[in-house]
Order: C-alpha cells, then sequence, then structure tokens
C-alpha cells in the first residue's frame, strides 16, 4: 500500500463524475463503521475526519499522547484504498524530509527526484508541532497549494490530497506552537480526550492480541473519494446559510481579538457541504452549519486573554446569533 | 394613523413639543390660579406677571446660569411672599419671629385647605405664581426638560395639596410632564416616532390610573356634581362641605328631624356663614380656632338682647344650629368647639344624636329708622372682605341691580328694595336647571324661579355691586313649633339667607325667599313624605285611614294658622317692612308646618314628575371625556403597536387558516411556519439562534406525546429545508406539508377539532 505510485493531479484528467448524493452518505457511513471496528467511541470526531476529507479540507488532531490520534488517522487511511504517507515530526527533520530531493542517479547521470511523504492521498502528520517552523511550513506550503516546489520545480500533489496532522498538548516547553496563519489551513481542529470507562475497556478487549488495525480493509477506492468530493462541491449553499455563516463569523470578529478569517467562512461552508452530503441532502441547512462551526472556526480565532479557547467564543456566537 | 414609524424625526420637531409639554403644564397649573384670581380679583396682575416671567426666562436662559437662574427664582418667590406677609397685615418681620407659623399656613394649605379659603388668596396667588413659571420656562429654554418639569411639577403637585388643582387639570399637567420629559429625552438621543409610541402608552397609562384612583384629594374642584347626585337634598348642597356652600340644580327635601331647639321665641337657626363668592359656590375664607372654655364672643357691637336656646341634635350633626350671634356656648360639646372669623361657632367633630349645647346670642334689635341712619362708615375689615364678587361680573348685572335700587339711597332702603323686587318677581321652584356660570347673575337676568340659595346668593351680590357689605348665611328656618319653647327643625327646613352689615349695630338678617311659596313647596313635600311613611308602613290601609293618620300628623296646626296670616304679610313687604329678625314678635313665615290637611291620600302627578327627574339627568359628552376618550384611544394603539397585538392577531388566524396559495416554495415554509406558530402554543417559541431542526428535536425530547414526535412533522420539517436552503419544493410536496399542518391545527381547535380526529 505505502509503495502505490501516487497519481499526479494532472489537468488534463477528464472532468469527474460525481456521485449520486445517497451514495457518498452510504461511503460515509461505510467508512465510519469500518473505523469504528479499530476506534471504539468518537463517532463524531471520526464523522468529523470523513467530511473534512470529503470537503478537500486538512484536519489538525490535538490532544494529549496515547488517545488514539494516530490511530484515528491510520485507521482512515486504511479504509480507503489510497496512498498513505507518515511523517514523524521531530525536532531535527528537514524540509526536505517532507517534500523530497533530487537524487544524482549515477546509471542515468541525471538528478532524479526522490518523492519526499508528503505525496500520498492521505499524509498523518505525526506531533507536527514538534519540528522547527521552517519544516512546519513545508507540509503547510503543500496544504494550502496542493502543490510542492523542490529545486525550481513545481510538482503537483496526488489528489485527494488530505493530511490529518496530530500535536501534542501537553509539553509545551519542547514544542513549536503553529502560528495562528498556519493553524488557519486546518480545515477543522480535533480533540479525541480520553474514553469514558466502558469505551477504554472495550479498547482494552479488542488491542489485547490482534490490533484490529492489521486486519482493517479498504471500503471504498481512491476514484471513489474524487468523485464524492466532486458531488460535496456541487451542494448548494443558499443565501440564508451564507448570511448565517457570515454573522457568525462577524461575530466572532467583534468578540476576540482575532476572530474567524474568510477562509475559515468557506472551510465553514464546505465542511457543511460534505455534512449535507453525509446526512444524505443536496443542500446545506443551518444546523449542518452549527455542528461544523465549533471545529470549524474555533481554531482561528485568538481570544483576548489568549487563555480561553476560541471554540467557546463560537459556543456563544451559536448561542447568540439568531439563524435568520 | 399609518405613520412612518421607521422614519426619524428631526430633533426640531421633538424639541417644539417638548416645550409644547412644558408650556401645557405651565398652563395647567396656571389655570388654577386663575380660578383664583377670577374669584378674588388680579386676573389681569396675573396674566401679566406671567407673560413677564416668561419674557424674563426666554431672554435669561441666553444670558445667565442655571445657578443664578435659581437664586433669581427663589428671589422672585421671597419677594413674593414678603409682599403677601405685609398685605395680609402680618409684616414681613413675622418671618423673623415666628418662621414656625408661616410653616404652619403652608402646613395648613398642604393638608387641604383650598386657596380660596386664604383671606389674601389674591395676593398669595401673585406671589406663588412667578418662581416656578420663571423657573421653569428658563430650564426649557435652555433643553433641559426634565429638570424644567421639577418646579412646574412641584407648583402643580402643591395645588393638588391644596385642593385646588382638580382632577381634569392634574391630568393635563401630568400629561405635560411627561409628555415634556419623554419628547425632551426623544430630542436628545435623536429618537423616532416609533419610540414616541411609549410617550403615548404612559399618558393613556396615566389617564387611566387617573380615573380609577382618585389622588386629587376631595376639593373645590371636585363638582358638587350638577343635578346634585351626590345628595340631592337641599341641606346637602348648603353644607355640600364644612367650608363652603355649594348651588346646584333641583334639590329634594328631607323630612327627616335634625334638632329640636329649647327656646323661648322663634328664630332661624343659622350654621355657616360665607364670604366669598366663586360665581358657583360659596366659600368661607380664614380658618377657625378654638373656643376657650367659658370664652366669650363680641357680640355685635349694637344694641342687643340675649337669647338663650338648647339645641339637641336628633341625627348626626356637621354644624352648630344656633341664633345669632353667639356668644358663648355651653355643655359637653363646647369643648369641642371652634369658633369662625366670621363668628359663627362650629363643631370640630360631628355631633351625634343626643348631644346638647347651650347658645347664648346676643340678637340685635334695630329699629328700621336707625338702619335708615347707620350710614355707610364701615370698618375697614368689613370693607375688605365682604364686598367681593367674581371678576367676570357683568355690567349688565350692576346696572339691572343699581336700576332696582333707584331709588333707595341708604344702604337699608337698596336691601330692602332688592329684597321686595327678588320676592316679587321671581318664582319658588325647587325643580331648577343649575345654570352654567354666574349663579347671580343668571338668577337675577335669565331665570324665573329658583329657591333660597339662588335668591340669597342673587342678594348678596346684587347688595355688593351697590357697596353695601353683605354676607351669605345658612341655617335651618325656626322649623315646627311643637310646644310653647320647643321647635323640631326638619331637613326640609334648611335656608339660605343674607345678612347686611350696618355699623353700630352688626349683621342683620334679610330675607329674599318668597316665603309663602316657600311655605307650600315644603309643605308638599312634607307631605309626600309622609303618605310614603304611611304607604310603606301600612301598604293595606284603607284611605280614610291614612288620611286620619295626616290628621294626627298634623299637630301643630294651630301654631301655624297664626303664623300662616303673618307669613301672608310678610310676603308682601313695603319700605317699612321690619328685617326679619328685628320682629321679635314672630317669625315664623318660614315655619314649613302645614297650615291645612292633605288634599288626597296620594298626590299621583307629583310622583310622575319624581319620575321623570329621575330619568331626566341625561348622559353628557363634556369636552373632557371626548379628549380623555382620545388619549385613552390613541395610548391603546399605541400600546398595541408596541405589544405588537396586530402581528400576533395575525400570526394568530395565520396559524388556523393557510390562506391564499401562493408559490409552493413560500408554501412549504409558510406551513412550517404554521407549525412552529402552533408548537409555540403548546410547548415554547423557538429561540432565534436554533435551527428548525434543533426545535423540533428539542420538543421531541420532552416527555410525553408530543406532536413533535410525529413523523408527520418531520415531513413538513423536510419540506420547509428543502423550500427554504435546497432551492424550492414542487407543488405536490408543498400541499403535503400544507396538509399535515391543517390537520394537526385542526386537532387542536377545541371543538372542531374532536370531531375532525375521530372523523379522520
Amino acid at each position: 500500500m505505502t509503495d502505490v505510485d501516487p497519481t499526479p493531479n494532472t489537468t488534463d484528467e477528464p472532468p469527474v463524475d460525481p456521485l449520486p448524493v445517497a451514495s457518498v452518505a452510504t461511503l460515509c457511513e461505510e467508512l465510519a463503521a469500518n473505523v469504528a471496528r479499530v476506534i471504539v467511541g468518537h463517532d463524531d470526531v471520526v464523522e468529523h475526519v470523513v467530511t473534512a476529507i470529503l470537503g478537500r479540507g486538512h484536519v489538525l488532531l490535538e490532544d494529549v499522547p496515547g488517545v488514539g490520534k494516530t490511530m484515528l488517522a491510520r485507521s482512515i487511511a486504511t479504509s480507503i484504498d489510497c496512498s498513505f504517507r507518515r511523517v514523524q515530526f521531530t525536532p531535527d527533520l528537514l524540509p526536505s524530509d517532507v517534500t523530497g530531493v533530487n537524487v544524482f542517479d549515477q546509471r542515468n547521470r541525471e538528478f532524479e527526484f526522490q518523492h519526499g511523504p508528503v505525496f500520498g492521498n492521505i499524509v498523518l502528520g505525526d506531533e507536527i508541532n514538534r519540528a522547527p517552523p521552517k519544516t512546519q511550513t513545508a507540509l503547510l506550503e503543500a496544504m494550502e497549494e496542493n502543490q510542492v516546489t523542490v529545486d525550481g520545480e513545481t510538482r503537483d500533489l496526488p489528489d485527494p490530497f488530505t493530511v490529518i496532522a496530530t500535536q501534542n498538548a501537553v509539553e509545551p516547553n519542547r514544542t513549536y506552537d503553529l502560528p495562528l496563519a498556519e493553524l488557519d489551513r486546518f480545515m477543522k481542529k480535533l480533540r479525541l480526550g480520553y474514553p469514558d470507562p466502558e469505551e477504554e475497556h472495550e479498547i482494552l478487549a479488542r488491542t489485547v492480541g490482534h490490533h484490529p488495525i492489521e486486519s482493517l480493509e479498504a471500503v471504498t477506492d481512491r476514484e471513489t473519494v474524487v468523485r464524492a468530493r466532486e458531488t460535496v462541491t456541487g451542494i448548494r449553499v443558499e443565501d440564508p446559510i451564507r448570511a448565517y455563516a457570515t454573522r457568525l463569523a462577524g461575530y466572532t470578529r467583534e468578540n476576540a481579538e482575532v476572530g474567524a478569517s474568510p477562509r475559515g467562512t468557506i472551510s465553514l461552508l464546505r465542511a457543511a457541504q460534505a455534512r449535507a452530503v453525509a446526512d444524505g441532502r443536496e443542500y446545506v441547512i443551518p444546523d449542518d452549519v452549527k455542528v461544523e462551526a465549533p471545529v470549524a472556526l474555533g481554531h482561528r480565532i485568538r481570544t483576548v486573554d489568549r487563555e480561553r479557547d476560541g471554540r467557546a467564543v463560537v459556543e456563544n456566537a451559536l448561542e447568540r446569533v439568531p439563524i435568520e | 394613523m399609518r405613520l412612518d414609524v421607521d422614519g426619524t424625526i428631526g430633533p426640531t420637531v421633538f424639541r417644539l413639543l417638548a416645550v409644547g409639554c412644558v408650556l401645557i403644564l405651565t398652563a395647567s397649573y396656571v389655570s388654577v390660579l386663575l380660578d383664583v384670581t377670577r374669584v378674588v380679583g388680579g386676573t389681569r396682575t396675573l396674566f401679566a406677571l406671567v407673560g413677564s416671567m416668561l419674557v424674563a426666562a426666554t431672554i435669561l436662559a441666553r444670558v445667565i446660569r442655571p445657578r443664578t437662574a435659581t437664586v433669581a427664582a427663589l428671589v422672585a418667590g421671597v419677594v413674593g411672599f414678603a409682599y403677601y406677609l405685609e398685605t395680609s397685615g402680618l409684616g414681613v418681620g413675622v418671618v423673623a419671629s415666628g418662621t414656625g407659623a408661616l410653616l404652619e399656613d403652608v402646613l395648613t394649605l398642604v393638608t387641604g385647605m383650598p386657596l380660596l379659603r386664604m383671606i389674601e388668596a389674591g395676593v398669595w396667588t401673585l406671589a406663588f405664581a412667578p418662581a416656578p413659571i420663571f423657573l421653569s420656562w428658563y430650564l426649557a429654554v435652555r433643553g433641559r426638560y426634565a429638570s424644567s418639569v421639577v418646579p412646574g411639577g412641584a407648583a402643580l403637585l402643591f395645588l393638588v395639596l391644596t385642593g385646588d388643582a382638580g382632577t381634569a387639570v392634574t391630568l393635563i399637567g401630568t400629561l405635560g410632564a411627561i409628555g415634556a420629559i419623554g419628547f425632551g429625552e426623544l430630542e436628545r438621543r435623536g429618537g423616532s416616532i416609533a419610540q414616541a409610541d411609549l410617550i403615548a402608552v404612559l399618558f393613556a397609562l396615566i389617564v387611566a390610573l387617573s380615573l380609577s384612583v382618585t389622588f386629587v384629594p376631595a376639593g373645590p374642584a371636585t363638582p358638587t356634581t350638577a343635578g346634585g347626585a351626590s345628595d340631592g337634598t337641599l341641606e346637602g348642597t348648603i353644607d355640600s362641605a364644612s367650608e363652603r356652600s355649594g348651588i346646584s340644580g333641583q334639590v329634594d327635601l328631607s323630612p327627616e328631624v335634625r334638632f329640636t331647639v329649647e327656646s323661648d321665641r322663634p328664630s332661624y337657626w343659622r350654621t355657616g356663614i360665607y364670604d366669598r363668592f366663586t360665581g358657583d359656590e360659596w366659600v368661607r375664607t380664614g380658618t377657625e380656632r378654638p373656643l376657650e372654655d367659658g370664652d366669650e364672643l363680641a357680640g355685635p357691637p349694637g344694641p342687643t338682647h340675649q337669647h338663650r336656646q338648647v339645641v339637641t341634635a336628633e341625627t348626626e350633626l356637621g354644624v352648630m344650629p344656633a341664633a345669632p350671634e353667639p356668644v358663648s356656648v355651653e355643655g359637653d360639646v363646647a369643648e369641642h368647639t371652634e369658633v369662625s372669623r366670621h363668628g359663627h361657632v362650629h363643631p370640630t367633630t360631628t355631633l351625634i344624636e343626643g348631644d346638647t349645647y347651650a347658645v347664648e346670642s346676643a340678637v340685635v334689635t334695630p329699629q328700621p329708622d336707625e338702619l335708615r341712619e347707620a350710614g355707610t362708615d364701615y370698618p375697614d375689615e368689613i370693607r375688605d372682605h365682604y364686598l367681593q364678587r367674581p371678576e367676570e361680573t357683568s355690567s349688565e348685572f350692576e346696572d339691572r341691580t343699581a336700576e332696582i335700587t333707584a331709588d333707595a339711597e341708604t344702604p337699608y332702603e337698596k336691601a330692602v328694595a332688592i329684597e321686595r323686587h327678588l320676592r316679587s318677581s321671581k318664582e319658588y321652584s325647587l325643580d331648577v336647571e343649575r345654570p352654567q356660570g354666574n349663579v347671580a347673575e343668571e338668577f337675577l337676568l335669565e331665570m324665573d324661579e329658583g329657591y333660597c340659595v339662588y335668591f340669597a346668593t342673587a342678594m348678596t351680590q346684587m347688595l355688593r355691586a351697590e357697596d353695601v357689605p353683605t354676607r351669605y348665611v345658612t341655617g335651618y328656618t325656626s322649623g315646627e313649633q311643637v310646644d310653647d319653647d320647643e321647635y323640631v327643625v326638619r331637613g326640609l327646613d334648611a335656608h339660605a339667607w343674607v345678612e347686611v352689615y350696618f355699623p353700630e349695630t352688626g349683621w342683620v338678617a334679610f330675607e329674599p325667599t318668597p316665603s309663602s311659596e316657600r311655605d307650600s313647596v315644603h309643605e308638599e313635600h312634607l307631605e309626600e313624605a309622609q303618605d310614603e311613611d304611611d304607604l310603606t308602613d301600612e301598604t293595606d290601609d284603607e284611605p280614610d285611614e291614612e288620611s286620619d293618620a295626616d290628621e294626627a300628623d298634623d299637630e301643630p296646626d294651630d301654631a301655624t294658622d297664626e303664623e300662616g296670616d303673618d307669613a301672608a304679610d310678610d310676603s308682601v313687604p313695603d319700605v317699612d317692612d321690619e328685617p326679619p329678625t328685628t320682629d321679635s314678635e314672630a317669625d315664623p313665615r318660614d315655619d314649613p308646618s302645614p297650615p291645612g290637611g292633605p288634599q288626597g291620600p296620594i298626590d299621583t302627578s307629583t310622583d310622575d314628575g319624581d319620575d321623570d327627574r329621575e330619568l331626566s339627568p341625561p348622559v353628557v359628552i363634556t369636552r373632557e371625556l371626548l379628549t380623555i376618550t382620545a388619549v385613552l384611544f390613541v395610548g391603546l394603539v399605541a400600546g398595541v403597536h408596541r405589544a405588537g397585538a396586530i402581528a400576533s392577531a395575525r400570526r394568530t388566524v395565520g396559524l388556523f387558516w393557510h390562506g391564499r396559495r401562493r408559490d409552493p416554495t413560500s408554501d412549504a415554509e409558510r406551513a412550517y411556519r404554521r407549525l412552529e406558530a402552533l408548537l409555540a402554543r403548546e410547548y415554547r417559541p423557538r429561540r432565534d439562534d436554533e435551527s428548525a431542526r434543533e426545535y423540533l428535536s428539542a420538543l421531541e425530547t420532552r416527555p410525553g406525546d408530543g406532536v413533535a414526535s410525529d413523523s408527520e412533522v418531520r415531513t413538513v420539517l423536510e419540506r420547509y429545508e428543502r423550500a427554504a436552503y435546497g432551492g424550492g419544493v414542487d407543488r405536490e410536496d408543498a400541499d403535503e406539508a400544507i396538509e399535515i399542518v391543517d390537520r394537526l391545527t385542526r386537532e387542536r381547535l377545541p371543538v372542531v377539532g374532536r370531531s375532525a380526529a375521530t372523523g379522520r
């Protein structure tokens, strides 16, 4: 699986035929069910990750170590039959370790590009906040542009391209916090949190012996995901919904030091589109926006006292901002 | 009534409105003061004062600072009151020596003594006016409306406490005050007309409150209901309040026994003296002082003879009948007696049945010759207080009076001429309509009949017009003589007459009311009352028994027969006729004892007349009532607008009736809105931040078989979401949603619902 050649996202590719909404909804269900074989609980987080992939977004998972961040990313990647790459961010990781380098081939006597781990359909950036900013930037640029430039040559990243980064919430002295501008490139920031006692019991029961990830099989393929993404793009977002999203963003701008950016609003609506599809609808309703807003906007907000979570601001916005 | 609700109104409009409201407030208390000056004089001065204060305030508003203005107003007030003290003979020095007395004065006023009862009411009014007018107008011109309401409101409040400001005036003043504050505030903050509706609501609220709560103490401004609805009896009118004597329209006579007098001779039993005439009622000025034990009153200056009476109250009495002029009171009641400035005694508490007191009176014994030669050398005190007439007395009244007294030279002759004129030219009737305006004038010039109140009022005013000090007195006629020295006085003996002052002699009573006519009218009433008593007591009695009973009631036939003759004589007085009280021999002309037996068992025609009279008071729509109704209406509309009642009514109708169908999309949305309204009535309304779906889910989790658990509701929701966010629905889907909501609402209709539900 790791050696599958990533298909470059070339412009001459024929236009993708969108899947019917109902099949995408089924697809989401299947994906979630498959992931649930490995991940106990956290159904909402799983759903968020799935919709983020369908909404062309990237996900940042933040939590203490050991709650299953990496496992979640792996399960998702495994459930989709596509290339999965993993980058373990460390303080000494170099940008070229992420993007790849030109290597001189003695036989052909020419430079050959050695693809870095970023060239995957799903890229897991583990403990992204352990690498210095320079290296982080290499990944984040790829996320924004869907392309990397090495030695003056620009190379497209495969389609779909989704980064699932994890970030350690403890040990702040030994990490490089992501700047707000870079956080903004993630569609959602999610938290897993500790499982409750029954869930933990279940986890123990599953993982003693063979880990279920080892027997996990793909339930869909790259093609389907691309077509599902096309479906999401075509989801109707009517004027009242756009106005509502604008009002929400406006509220955060008025009630925090730095509010949600327009990029944030775009991400929010994309996530809402994906959410609508997952629910089997061809149109976004306010509820989709309300479900996605905390995770899609929260990390883009800096509160005045810096201590408070941006999510709280969004929760307030949801309670205060009228829907119509 | 459709206003551009969102349109903002220029601050200029609000400014004008606020200033107008301050003017209304000012006008309200100035109008109260005007009522006073119209009676006691000084209206022109008051107008000049008000005008100059307004001008001064307007000019000074640009020049001086508020603190200076306040000081100026205070100075104006102090100077005014100093002048008042000077005039009322106390002197400014009294302020230094007796601030307490001054405070007491104010306190008396505030605790409900009407301005008109003040001896120097006119001067007081002029002293009172400048300060609040100046200060409030100064502040209004400077745009400080809220502060400007303070002095104006305080002035009005003071007049409310004295009882001079009536409900209507207080209401208008209060509305002015609220308007000034409200519009001033709107001007300051740049409000819109939509916010002005709050002021309208406040207006209406105040009006409604004032109609339901009587905060204004019952003062003179509370009219003694024309038509006599309050009491309706003659004595009720005469003694409508302890310090005032009203004049009403048609009155009744009460045959109830009020008191008995043991006296060796008959007399008019005086109960009250009034000196100030407002045009529609009499007011006694000044306060009473307690009668110290064994205190002897001065009595008349001229020769008198002593007359001792023992009066026993037979019902509750708020007055102390006594022959003029009482000089001392003995008995238990004595310590509860006070004496008015005019020299009559009054009880401080209501006398109850059985209370007895003995009065020693000094009765003047003037001879006509003496009176003729009495001259006009009146003491200042008399001249100052007993010549008052309302300001707007017409010249016609004076001309007519001059005509009547053309041949008379001395005050006595004038009095006799007027007395004779009134007796001969006017008929006696209890059934009159109270005239508008100056009663004395109307009676002399327009009316053909009236009763004692009208006669006495007219005579008093006519004599005053001729510069003869005169006062209006009330009381009872001598009553029914039941024994050699015992007189029974009934309610129907209530009477009003006139006292004229003669130097060296004192106050001498005159009787302008035609006695014989009065007798016959009163007699009828007594008979009627007796007949009615008989009827109620013994309904099954034979007619002849009734007449027996009537005869039994008419005991004092003998006495009345001879007195009746006297009365006949007196009713045609000549110039030499002696004034009533000088005739010591007999003055029973007003003895109302029936001279003869009843003419028949029941006078049905009179009864019919009574019925008609009861029906007669028509519903009068006054301008006041119209204004109040208008204010209430506007307030109601504004309140409705504020509370969104129209919208809510529309919602209610819309809940049960979908109305005309439009395009499917809006119909589906409409169907959901109806569903939402339905659920809002049943559970709770949707919060603003709640999506349709969240709302229904929240209701689903509620206990009980809520409508929200219905899958049909889900259908409506889905159609709605598709219509609102999904680019529309088709006709069929919309109709389905409407149908579902129609059914749900029908099931919730109280009566139809049951049958619809079962028929489904």
